[in-house]
């Protein structure tokens, strides 16, 4: 063998999937479901939707907006040439997120910083938590 | 094969980064997925013939935030490459982009042979 870049030679592993179902975590037992993972969050004032996409630059990202669900598409291209060793995923990518509460259509933004792209959706002004101040009689 | 490597005492998750590795012409190509690790949370060690990345990722989740749904979070990536003596080590190149971290590792020049040719006298 001319060159040795561990591919065959994998001892530690070995152990660490004897550990593996200890020490398995929700995050990494759904990453292996779907591509890509996705983080769900809000806070008062937005939603956010953030999901791992090394690689993909955010024009190869669509994204589609409709009355309850966020639609994210893309594509992660491979090549053919001499793979050694060929772990990264790549293919077509479609996930479907279902957004429960009326957001604000037109002030929806995205970025992709460092791989992870995070889609910012505003809520609308009628969901927003409000305080009713009660006059004391 | 195992991603999860080990959990260390913080309770971060450690990963096994998805690596891609081909050759080219001009020498190998290391590719590795390493979504929300900025430049200065990455470390590239070379020690003899082991090349190890090791990057933290810090999502900066805001304060008031809420989680529905976390398929991924906070961790660290630990990765160990063994390289050949094919490899020139002093000029290996490393570019971190969009989450994916290129390495360059160029194969060692070697001395072309040269025919010499023979004049009659």
């Amino acid at each position: 063998m001319v060159i040795d870049f561990n591919t065959l030679y994998n001892f530690p592993s070995r152990f660490d999937r004897v550990f593996e179902d200890f020490l398995r975590s929700p995050a990494g037992e759904s990453r292996r479901m779907a591509y890509p993972p996705l983080n769900l969050s809000n806070d008062e004032e937005n939603i956010y939707v953030r999901a791992e996409v090394p690689g993909v630059s955010i024009e190869d990202v669509d994204l589609t907006l409709t009355d309850k669900t966020l639609v994210l598409r893309g594509e992660r291209k491979t090549t053919d040439e001499k793979f050694f060793r060929q772990e990264r995923q790549c293919g077509v990518f479609h996930r479907v997120v279902n957004i429960g509460i009326p957001v604000q259509r037109d002030k929806v933004s995205a970025s992709m910083v460092n791989g992870i792209l995070t889609v910012t959706l505003p809520k609308s002004e009628d969901v927003k938590p409000r305080n009713i101040s009660i006059e004391v009689g | 094969m195992s991603n999860i490597a080990k959990r260390d005492e913080a309770g971060v998750t450690r990963y096994r980064p998805a690596t891609d590795i081909l050759e080219r012409e001009n020498g190998f190509y290391v590719y590795m997925d390493l979504p929300g690790v900025r430049r200065e949370d990455l470390i590239i060690d070379l020690e003899e013939d082991e090349l190890t990345i090791t990057g933290r990722t810090s999502l900066n989740l805001g304060e008031n935030e809420h989680f529905v749904e976390m398929q991924f979070g906070d961790c660290e990536y630990v990765r160990t490459i063994s390289i050949t003596d094919m490899v020139d080590r002093e000029r290996i190149k490393a570019n971190l982009d969009g989450g994916v971290l290129e390495l360059h590792l160029p194969k060692v020049e070697k001395e072309q042979p040269k025919r010499i040719s023979i004049t009659a006298g």
